[in-house]
């Protein structure tokens, strides 16, 4: 970020490639972003690893922080799932493909792949947090990854069938041999296939094994205060319990002080911060 | 001066009958220039109390950070009670879980003045009827007290407590509006590029800490307006039109409030005048629309209601 | 200590003006100057009046020099591009910087300068200055610089350290940068410097301890869910008036103002509620309990365990200008009488 003689502050120049949206409500909308100049992309497939962010610029609104949804493999564009809340994201969401739009990143230290390697994978994710958790699963499932890891086990829950994000995939993957996807609804629906209740009833009741594995937790607050303890109940130790955190944040690097948690930044520090570690900081979330 | 002990007595008993859950009065600063606000729970804690020239502070501003069902106890000077009942009007809080402990005052002392006067390193400070007697390390000082009073105390006009529950205290001599009308007619009179100059050079030094908006009885706004960001009303830095555009935004969100009691001159790091802001939109209302703030606790102020036969057509 | 400095000159008081002449030449002289009723850094102009010997530091805090309170750092092209704010800093002079707020903008280097993520317009600013820093010869009645680790005669950061003695001041140079501001100047006689030492030590010596710091990192961490957070901030108003005149403090916010087509970084606080308010409308420290916590601990736990310092210097200025008269030397000497528990905080 540094290499492109800009002062990490400055976002890149990117274009919106292609735009659409993820759930039924409208809620929710993903945009695929091109890069202005190869030298940019370069640089960022580089450094990028699932589970960094990066914060989209709209110039006049200000910056929002969404975690990278795409595979390096899938080509020369990065994707993002935003969900429309406040004025940066409500500009976004305006956003038509070939719209200029700013971006700085990839930020934060992402998923420690290098540690998983051997293992298997239990993937969870709830809501809108699983964007990152989609480029984990994207990456891990492609041939040149797959033969690094281990059992690839995916639970997925959304309030609504139409909330879930990344469709086409999803149902791929249930049709998949070589991962098993656990889908929830909280509510039973018609003509549902698939589990009905909370993420953390459905980890408990699919079980998966503790051995040599590790798990990975990206929800809404409350899904993650209630899954990591199923977790520790299935015998999975805090080393091996890996969750991504979310604070409000501006600048992105570690120098404007506000997502702290105790000594750590989650933008530097984070947001991938494993359950033993999360123990020795603050409650301050 | 005010009776320590009558007023300790008071508080006390309000506890120890359960009338009051909490008294809101002061206690002694870590440091001799700076009594701090106090929320005194028991009979016991109420030995600390204290009350002085140097308590600075309009209590009324922590009428709205304590939960709104409480019975609250607090001490009011002539300001203070009419903040409470700014408040009152504006359903921040019910007359019948308050307890006014009322207090004539003849004005808060200026720490500022003093400082001014003998340098930072003051060890004690006290008072008598007349003077405040100051300590430092190069040895004593005394100075008349009306030397050292807030700029805003020496034009106020409602020093006794208008609705208290009980007063302790020889009543004060009050003043009249004249001195406040003179000050307000004086800078009024000025050529309008001379007043603008003034303004800019005041809020020029602001650093945006809203020390003053926290420390004003009246700001209690969950989201104040600054910190909207659809719309955004005014810059949010340190640019002089942010910082002109928060000192008049805030002024007028005052006008029918605001009691002139200095709280928020007092707490300003950065010794901004902005008093003299909040007199003129007060003596526009003394002037337009006879009215003061906190003079009761039923009439609503001018700005704040919309009547079918007001003078302007505001509204379509 | 003597090894330490590369000169030790004498700087008569009555040179100063002409001083600050000849460095006006090729730098921006910054000093202490009157603005109402303070002293604020400000640059050395015809109009000047100078308040260089008052026996504490000014208002503001020199940090402002380094980190204004509002600062662009991207600006918007008309094509929906971005380009780096373009910063002009002269080369300037800071003279009477005290040790405290000196040893403060070194700790702040750590933050602005980190491996991977640089700060630019910090880096030009410090780079393009030099320090000339006054020692206090007679201690500030709030500040407590000996009881956090540091020094009325603190050297760190500085180019340059200066020590009153009265019609003259010992001028011992620190850096090449400092030395070259001193050139010509007369050598000190031994007598002086012994005469400067004593004043330095007996000031270091006569400062009260505000508070004890062993083990109140841990009694602070360990008593994360204490009601002592609460008794400690109730009169708290909530304003940003402690942390803005902390030379310490750095944390920013950063907005778009669409109309000037800029991103500016403007000084924010951790005591405001909407410094960690999420768009969901959670707020992990919703009242004002949790911040002064968070204030507390960044200071006397957190900047610990980052860089294994005290993140604060002991200037004073929270306890001088705290509108409620708060005093964080009383809050932190209550803290010592929490006691050790055994369950972590989190």
């Amino acid at each position: 970020m540094q290499d492109n003689g800009h002062s990490p502050y400055t976002p890149i120049s990117m274009h919106i490639l292609r735009t659409y949206y993820e759930s039924t409500d409208r809620s929710l909308k993903t945009l695929e972003l091109s890069f202005d100049h190869a030298a940019d992309s370069q640089e960022f497939f580089q450094a990028f690893n699932p589970g960094q962010f990066c914060l989209l610029s709209v110039a006049g609104k200000g910056e929002s922080a969404l975690g990278v949804a795409s595979a390096a493999w899938e080509g020369d564009f990065v994707r993002f799932t935003a969900q429309k809340m406040g004025s940066v994201t409500s500009a976004l969401h305006d956003l038509k493909a070939g719209d200029p739009i700013g971006m700085r990143g990839p930020l934060g230290n992402g998923f420690p792949l290098e540690d998983w390697k051997g293992k298997d994978l239990v993937i969870i994710g709830g809501g809108c947090a699983f964007s990152t958790l989609y480029a984990l699963t994207k990456h891990v499932h492609h041939p040149d990854n797959r033969d690094d890891y281990g059992k690839l086990t995916l639970v997925y829950g959304t309030r609504t069938s139409g909330l879930c994000m990344y469709k086409h995939d999803i149902a791929a993957w249930h049709e998949n041999e070589d991962m098993e996807i656990h889908q929830a609804i909280d509510v039973p629906e018609e003509n549902w296939l698939h589990h009905v209740g909370y993420v953390p009833d459905v980890v408990r009741q699919v079980a998966p094994s503790p051995v040599n594995a590790v798990a990975v937790v990206c929800g809404p607050p409350i899904m993650t205060k209630f899954t990591l303890p199923a977790l520790e109940d299935l015998g999975f130790s805090p080393e091996t319990i890996f969750t991504s955190l979310e604070k409000r944040m501006k600048c992105g690097i570690g120098k404007c002080g506000r997502c702290n948690l105790g000594p750590k930044y989650i933008c530097k520090d984070g947001p991938v911060f494993s359950l033993a570690e999360l123990n020795a900081l603050p409650a301050d979330l | 001066m005010p009776d320590i002990e009558a007023i300790k007595s008071e508080a006390k008993r309000l506890l120890q009958e359960g009338v009051v859950e909490v008294v809101v009065a002061f206690k002694p600063g870590d440091t001799p220039l700076h009594p701090q606000p106090a929320f005194f729970t028991s009979v016991d804690e109420v030995d600390n109390l204290v009350y002085n020239g140097l308590c600075q502070n309009n209590l009324a501003t922590f009428l709205t950070r304590i939960p709104k069902d409480k019975k609250v106890g607090m001490l009011v000077r002539g300001c203070e009670n009419r903040s409470v009942n700014a408040l009152i009007v504006e359903k921040q809080k019910s007359r019948d879980d308050l307890f006014l402990v009322g207090i004539p005052c003849e004005g808060i002392i200026d720490w500022r003045k003093i400082v001014e006067r003998v340098g930072e390193a003051v060890l004690a400070v006290s008072e008598n009827d007349y003077e405040v007697i100051i300590e430092t390390r190069d040895g004593q000082y005394s100075f008349y007290k009306n030397e050292l009073f807030h700029e805003s105390c020496l034009r106020c006009s409602h020093r006794n407590p208008i609705s208290a529950d009980v007063i302790i205290g020889e009543p004060v001599p009050e003043t009249n509006q004249d001195l406040a009308n003179t000050v307000v007619e004086r800078f009024d009179s000025q050529a309008i590029e001379e007043r603008y100059a003034s303004f800019q050079k005041e809020a020029e030094r602001c650093i945006r800490c809203y020390a003053c908006r926290e420390a004003c009885p009246m700001c209690y706004c969950t989201e104040c307006f600054v910190d909207h960001i659809e719309p955004r009303w005014t810059e949010s830095g340190a640019t002089p039109a942010g910082m002109q555009g928060w000192h008049i935004v805030r002024a007028f969100h005052q006008t029918g409030r605001c009691t002139d009691c200095g709280a928020c001159e007092r707490a300003c790091p950065m010794d901004i005048k902005m008093t003299y802001l909040t007199e003129k939109l007060n003596y526009d209302m003394r002037k337009k629309y006879n009215f003061e703030t906190g003079l009761d606790i039923e009439t609503q102020p001018p700005f704040a209601t919309v009547t079918l036969d007001d003078k302007n057509r505001f509204t379509v | 200590m003597r090894k330490e400095t590369i000169m030790n000159l004498i700087l008569e008081k009555q040179a100063l003006p002409a001083l600050f002449q000849s460095w006006r030449e090729h730098y921006d002289v910054y000093l202490p100057q009157k603005m109402e009723r303070f002293s604020h850094f400000m640059p050395l102009s015809d109009e000047s009046v100078l308040v260089t010997d008052e026996p504490h530091n000014t208002r503001i805090p020199p940090k402002a020099l380094f980190l204004p309170m509002t600062e662009a750092l991207v600006e918007f092209t008309r094509f929906g591009s971005y380009e780096d704010a373009k910063q002009t800093i002269q080369p300037r002079i800071v003279f009477a910087i005290r040790p405290c707020d000196a040893q403060a903008v070194q700790l702040l280097d750590t933050s602005f300068i980190q491996e991977g993520y640089v700060d630019p317009f910090w880096v030009e600013k410090r780079a393009k200055t030099i320090t000339i820093g006054l020692g206090c010869h007679e201690p500030c009645q709030t500040g407590f610089c000996t009881t956090v680790g540091y020094g009325p005669f603190n050297k760190s950061d500085l180019d340059v350290l200066l020590t009153d003695l009265g019609d003259l001041y010992l001028v011992e140079t620190i850096s090449e940068a400092g030395e070259k501001c001193f050139q010509g100047f007369p050598t000190a006689s031994d007598e002086i410097y012994e005469q400067a030492l004593m004043v330095q030590h007996d000031t270091h010596d006569q400062m009260p301890v505000a508070f004890e710091t062993e083990n109140l990192k841990e009694k602070l961490e360990q008593n994360f869910n204490s009601d002592y957070w609460e008794e400690i901030s109730q009169s708290c108003l909530g304003c940003g008036v402690c942390t803005f005149l902390c030379p310490t403090c750095f944390c920013f916010d950063i907005v778009d103002e669409a109309q000037r087509k800029e991103r500016v970084r403007n000084w924010d606080t951790c005591m405001f509620r909407t410094y960690s308010l999420e768009a969901s409308g959670h707020n992990p420290r919703p009242s004002r309990v949790e911040r002064t916590r968070q204030r507390l601990s960044h200071k006397y736990v957190y900047w610990l365990d980052q860089i294994n310092q005290i993140g604060c210097t002991g200037c004073g200025r929270c306890v001088r200008y705290c509108p409620v008269g708060l005093d964080i030397r009383a809050m932190l000497r209550q803290a010592q009488t929490l006691p050790f528990e055994v369950s972590h905080a989190g």
